[in-house]
């Protein structure tokens, strides 16, 4: 059994967020923590300002196959087939995959009794979900970013980090585009994701042997997300 | 019984090299097992759409198949054959389908699917995807099956539906049908691609116009398997 993990982007009518938000708090979160199936992990807004209006990224663990077909069977005409069509009238549209955890990655299952799913309020926090296409194999591309990104992050002082690598993913076959991996990283210092949003890459970062040029022999195209928890999302 | 569709935009220089990696590669491997079944391979058409697009669906069991599928591609016996096969196309994308209520396709009998890669004529299918209104995607579900599937019920049918599908949770889009359709009479065909819908189909009581309640946006591909596609 390998856990699985469902990412939802949900593209929000804007005069329905809140009603959004509340099915998810109230009814998915709960819902799925009556069972052993699935539990809601992420639910986070793209952070207004640096991407698309009212969009919102969620990320619910499922058990294994078995699980994830019960409830799909529960979508289709089951308990949840009348639910999630009012969902559906609080968006304009949702696109899912469903990842897998890559080798390297420190979150590779999840404890359900460590979530909770009382939507008990905390501070926020902020990811950056980093999405690539790489034109390398997936398999080079998912041992690069181990070996000379996330290693070396992990090694640095942690003054010098500005993110934690939480999770990495790669997409389950036949769920979405194959050439595709995934970074979920929490934004440990603000105060480095600010001067890296206002400052020039510096020179020595533009050399043969840093990662930003070694990593071009694998991938050029990616897209950062900042992704910002809710305050009653289980994990942030 | 969960269906595994994949749009495969291939390096047209590596064309035959793909097929043959399905055909040699996926298919045979399948069947020493009980978990899928490769069900149709075929090539969208060529002066109807995008080049060098290949459509492939498989049958899997179900969600605990499917999982073992993913792993042998991930980390197991498929990961060294769909890293060659990355090798021959720019990407691939993939979605996860559970048959319509009314779909005649709702299991698929291994037996009844050959995997020798025997060969037989050529055929076409037009494949529709649609994306219903956002409040009308369960009434369009109940409705194509009760109206447009039935219409299709005539003495000498144009095609034949012999499967409708919908995105099963969390993969791809979640508000969408498919329905693989058989062409069974290419003149009508023709006819089709080169007339106007007679006025009679977009007055009231015709499908193309009470169905604009449920949808206005769909898309048909052409495609034509392969002379060795399992299905045809």
């Amino acid at each position: 059994m390998t856990m699985l993990f469902l990412h939802e982007v949900h593209k929000l009518l804007g005069a329905k967020e809140e009603e959004f938000e509340q099915a998810y708090r109230g009814g998915w979160m709960p819902m799925l923590a009556r069972g052993d199936d699935a539990r809601l992990l992420w639910y986070a807004n793209h952070a207004a300002g640096s991407g698309p209006s009212y969009n919102v990224v969620t990320i619910t663990a499922i058990n294994d196959g078995a699980a994830w077909e019960r409830l799909a069977l529960r979508v289709q005409k089951g308990d949840l087939r009348e639910w999630i069509d009012g969902v559906d009238q609080l968006r304009y549209d949702v696109t899912g995959k469903i990842l897998l955890p890559v080798y390297w990655s420190r979150l590779q299952e999840v404890d359900f009794k460590t979530v909770p799913t009382d939507g008990r309020e905390h501070e926020l926090s902020l990811f950056m979900e980093d999405t690539g296409w790489p034109y390398s194999s997936l398999d080079d591309y998912i041992r690069m970013w181990d070996e000379i990104y996330a290693r070396p992050m992990s090694q640095a002082p942690p003054e010098m980090r500005i993110l934690d690598i939480q999770a990495c993913f790669q997409v389950a076959h036949g769920s979405y585009q194959r050439r595709e991996a995934i970074l979920w990283q929490k934004i440990t210092s603000l105060d480095a994701l600010m001067h890296l949003l206002t400052s020039d890459l510096p020179p020595e970062q533009r050399k043969p042997g840093s990662y930003m040029v070694d990593a071009l022999q694998y991938r050029d195209q990616w897209q950062s997300k900042l992704l910002r928890t809710t305050a009653w999302s289980p994990l942030y | 019984m969960l269906f595994l569709h994949e749009v495969h935009k291939v390096d047209g220089r590596k064309a035959d090299d793909f097929e043959q990696a399905f055909r040699k590669g996926l298919m045979p491997a399948l069947a020493k097992g009980d978990d899928a079944r490769l069900l149709w391979y075929t090539n969208h058409a060529m002066g109807s759409g995008a080049s060098y697009n290949v459509v492939t669906i498989t049958a899997v069991k179900d969600g605990a198949a499917w999982e073992r599928l993913a792993l042998s591609f991930q980390k197991g016996s498929l990961q060294g054959w769909v890293r060659d096969v990355d090798g021959l196309r720019h990407d691939a994308r993939g979605k996860l389908l559970l048959p319509l209520h009314w779909s005649p396709m709702q299991e698929v009998d291994w037996r009844a699917v050959p995997t020798d890669g025997r060969e037989h004529p050529l055929s076409l299918y037009m494949e529709d995807t649609m994306w219903p209104y956002r409040e009308q995607y369960l009434r369009y579900i109940d409705t194509s099956g009760a109206a447009y599937s039935k219409s299709l019920e005539v003495a000498d049918p144009f095609i034949k539906i012999e499967a409708g599908f919908q995105p099963a949770f969390g993969s791809h889009l979640r508000r969408e049908v498919v329905l693989m359709q058989k062409i069974l009479k290419l003149d009508q065909l023709r006819h089709l691609l080169t007339h106007e819908i007679p006025i009679a189909q977009r007055r009231p009581g015709g499908w193309m116009h009470e169905a604009l309640v449920l949808r206005d946006q769909w898309e048909s591909r052409l495609l034509r398997t392969s002379a060795w596609s399992p299905l045809y």
